[in-house]
């Protein structure tokens, strides 16, 4: 077909060429014959394309051999779009319409398949098992000739603006500084797949480095588009021709912000929040991880939801959904949930050293046989998490009175985390963030601490006033307006957090009761005090903290890094500690007592080594050592109760488990 | 080192080869491009496909597993869940976020998890039980609702067409 039609077409040329020979004897007169012929001129243009169309083909089989069936579909797409594109275009300059433009406008068409040729190729590069060192030199030259080439008449048409003014040259050079970065963002595919196939390994951050540079081209062609329409609506009219290429634009760059922000954040979450995961637990598991069908060696993570997976393979696919790919349990929800159980999981890591050392003893002194020690600090934070989630789930079904500040609980937080931030103005520098690692800024914990104040009334300013000036002085008086509504904002919060606390306390105590009914009442008496009464001291002083802070909005922002800060800091670690404690193992139960699913023997185990934890933690602020022993041996017997309890809870969920892990 | 799709897609080949499941035949259609696959489906027991070998073509994404595959029938089919044209239209084809008909629950979209195994036994269960309310094919789906004697002929005549009869 093809063959057929340059062979009439030639035919059709050497028939009006010789005609004109013939007729005219000369050369001049020849030409001049056939330019004044419209016929004739006919011929010759469609003798053009032809031209142009077999000299596409030759540079097709010299840099990309034959083209893939997908590939030439493709072409073919994107052809015909871009051919109404610049029919469009003809519209706009209808005035210069000649030869020259027609050709400039082919050539543009030209250059832009091979362009998307290109893409493709290296698209396929990802899917294809192997590849010669010829593909690499064809790849190589065609995207370099096609950026030389593009930056050339970038350049020739940017000249001939600035000399003849605005002209078609304007559409010229803006479509070859498009496809200038479509060149960049291929070769930077390119060098990104080319260096991942020299290493045995699967390279990490390729998606990562991929989704930036899609970002950033993204970006620079958005600007580029919308400078380019409106130089052109003030010069000429809307153009129109640009429009689709703009909109699909746009919204490639919006997915890919949107993509960037999410994946970011759940990316964030699974490095800080969720453990990696231990080889024990790769060893219960089928060691397979299910995004990529291979074996699990290391770097895996754990998700809230006890699934396991590659790191690698899980940030690929945060970069598409933020949800656990076996379960889809949304992960993005999970960090302000977790604000619940964090700080003490935080705790943990911050005082991995000296206090950590003691709860492991303390945990060793509470249980001495089975219990994986090393294992405990990361499933208690898993545990917690998931029973924080099993709550925040299970309460919107519980039909609880106030339920609705209960659900609210985890937004709740992440709105009052923010609010110490909120008063940017103060000119008083930010007291140090309290050393916890492994603590992003947006997460709860550091701020959490500012909300549990000293217990006792008198708001903790600092003692010394004389180190600051006059002016910080009066903008901590903090007399305007906004003041005033960050102030009662923060009230109206901490009304709310109160609310949920009651309401968890409630549940908690509940539980407590249904806990003893099942275990027999002639032990379960003394065993319920040392809980609930670490847990139900939290409420007093959260109440204070809802009278300190109303004076001060946010005492701790005025923090400064006295030695005296340091140790009410300190205090409030521990006593805040305390209320995580009582609240995530109540909170666990709650998880329990619903009969949801998640909460397994060994996690429950970790859970209270914490317990022994604070108790010695309270002791610096003033508990006997008797006491403590006391505390223990009671945990003890109510550990036992509730692993009998959870026992028989797990043989009634293990079964609807199993079918979920399916 | 090959990309993540590639090789995964070679372990689900092995798998497949290794541990066929019932009635299900699938692989690539060359071992040049492991992104185009050709399956074949027997139609399940007990129902209007009984008997039939309904051939199919599965197109994979650069990014799989983290997209879907496409899936088309290429021999014809009249069944209330498949385009005239031989498209596929179950949930587990669609990504979360894309949904053509507006009624799936984002549960039972693709997921990595999800494996061509899976997909096709999907298939093999949509053809034993169409789901008439999502309706890819119209006329289908009504007549499998209100005239499933003539459905039931029309599916057998088409069996007997894949396996080469005179109808």
């Amino acid at each position: 077909m093809q063959l057929l039609i340059s062979s009439v077409c030639m035919a059709l040329t050497s028939a009006v060429i010789g005609n004109a020979y013939f007729q005219k004897q000369q050369f001049y007169p020849a030409v001049v014959y056939i330019t004044k012929s419209n016929a004739s001129m006919a011929v010759i243009y469609i003798q053009f394309f032809v031209i142009v169309f077999m000299f596409g083909k030759l540079l097709r089989k010299i840099f990309l051999g034959t083209l893939r069936a997908a590939e030439f579909e493709h072409l073919l797409e994107r052809f015909w779009y871009a051919l109404t594109e610049t029919c469009l275009a003809f519209t706009v300059f209808r005035d210069d319409f000649n030869p020259q433009f027609v050709a400039l406008f082919t050539v543009l068409l030209f250059l832009k398949s091979f362009h998307w040729l290109a893409e493709e190729r290296v698209d396929y590069m990802e899917r294809s098992p192997v590849l010669g060192w010829l593909f690499h030199i064809r790849v190589g030259s065609l995207l370099t000739m096609l950026g030389i080439l593009d930056y050339l008449l970038l350049i020739h048409a940017y000249n001939s603006t600035l000399v003849r003014g605005p002209t078609v040259q304007l559409v010229f050079g803006f479509e070859y500084a498009i496809l200038l970065t479509v060149i960049a963002s291929t070769t930077i595919k390119y060098v990104l797949h080319a260096a991942e196939m020299r290493t045995d390994t699967p390279w990490e951050n390729k998606a990562v480095f991929l989704l930036y540079t899609e970002l950033v081209i993204g970006l620079i062609k958005v600007v580029l588009y919308l400078l380019f329409v409106v130089i052109m609506a003030k010069i000429y009219a809307l153009p129109m021709f640009v429009f689709r290429p703009m909109f699909f634009t746009i919204r490639n760059f919006r997915k890919a912000l949107n993509d960037v922000i999410m994946s970011r954040r759940a990316i964030r979450n699974m490095n800080t929040l969720y453990p990696d995961a231990t080889p024990e637990e790769l060893r219960l598991s089928d060691n397979i991880c299910i995004i990529c069908r291979e074996d699990m060696v290391n770097h895996s993570k754990k998700l809230p939801c006890g699934h396991i997976f590659h790191t690698t393979c899980l940030r690929s696919w945060f970069q598409r959904q933020q949800t656990c790919p076996t379960c889809r349990l949304n992960i993005l929800r999970t960090p302000a949930v977790n604000s619940v159980a964090m700080p003490r999981a935080a705790d943990d890591a911050a005082g991995a050293g000296a206090a950590g050392a003691n709860a492991a003893a303390g945990a060793g002194g509470a249980q001495p046989a089975g219990n994986d020690d090393p294992n405990a600090v990361a499933a208690a934070a898993a545990a917690a998490a998931a029973a924080a989630l099993d709550l925040d789930g299970n309460m919107g079904r519980a039909r609880r009175p106030g339920v609705n500040g209960a659900t609210t609980f985890s937004e709740l937080f992440a709105e009052a985390n923010r609010l110490p931030n909120g008063l940017p103005n103060l000119g008083i520098p930010r007291p140090p963030i309290p050393p916890m690692p492994m603590l992003s800024p947006f997460m709860m914990p550091p701020h959490f601490a500012y909300f549990t104040p000293p217990p006792l009334p008198p708001p903790p300013m600092p003692q010394d006033l004389s180190r600051f000036s006059d002016d910080e002085l009066r903008a901590m008086e903090g007399d305007q307006r906004k003041h005033i509504e960050q102030r009662l904002k923060l009230l109206g919060n901490i009304n709310l957090m109160l609310d949920s606390v009651g309401i968890m306390m409630n549940q908690y105590q509940t539980l407590t009761a249904r806990l003893q009914l099942a275990a027999g009442p002639s032990t379960s008496t003394p065993a319920a005090p040392p809980a609930t009464g670490d847990a139900t001291e939290s409420p007093a002083p959260a109440a204070e903290t809802a009278a300190s802070a109303a004076e001060t909005a946010s005492p701790s922002v005025y923090d400064m890094p006295s030695t005296s800060a340091a140790a009410r800091n300190q205090q409030e670690e521990a006593r805040q500690l305390k209320t995580a404690a009582g609240l995530g193992s109540g909170v666990a139960v709650v998880a329990a007592g619903n009969g949801a699913e998640r909460v397994t023997i060994e996690d429950l185990g970790a859970d209270e080594d914490d317990v022994p934890f604070t108790a010695t933690k309270s002791q610096s602020l003033g508990n006997s050592e008797a006491e403590v022993d006391d505390n223990s041996s009671k945990l003890n017997e109510l550990r036992e109760r509730r692993l009998k309890f959870l026992q028989d809870n797990n043989k009634t969920a293990n079964g609807s488990e199993k079918t979920t892990s399916e | 080192m090959a990309g993540s799709a590639l090789r995964r897609l070679m372990a689900e080949y092995k798998q497949l080869t290794l541990d066929p499941p019932e009635g299900i035949v699938a692989g690539p259609v060359s071992e040049d491009n492991f992104f185009e696959w050709e399956a074949l489906i027997a139609g399940p027991e007990g129902t209007c496909f009984e008997g039939g070998v309904f051939p199919a073509r599965l197109v994979f994404p650069p990014d799989y597993p983290l997209s879907p595959p496409k899936m088309k029938f290429t021999c014809d089919m009249f069944h209330p869940n498949i385009f005239a044209d031989g498209r596929v239209c179950i949930s587990i084809l669609h990504a979360p976020g894309d949904d053509p008909l507006g009624y799936e629950l984002s549960a039972e979209r693709w997921s990595p998890v999800q494996s061509v195994e899976k997909i096709l036994l999907s298939v093999v269960s949509m053809l034993a039980e169409p789901n008439d309310e999502s309706g890819a094919n119209v006329d289908a789906a009504i007549m499998w609702r209100e005239r499933r004697e003539e459905f039931n002929s029309i599916a057998r005549r088409l069996v007997r067409k894949t396996l080469g009869l005179a109808t």
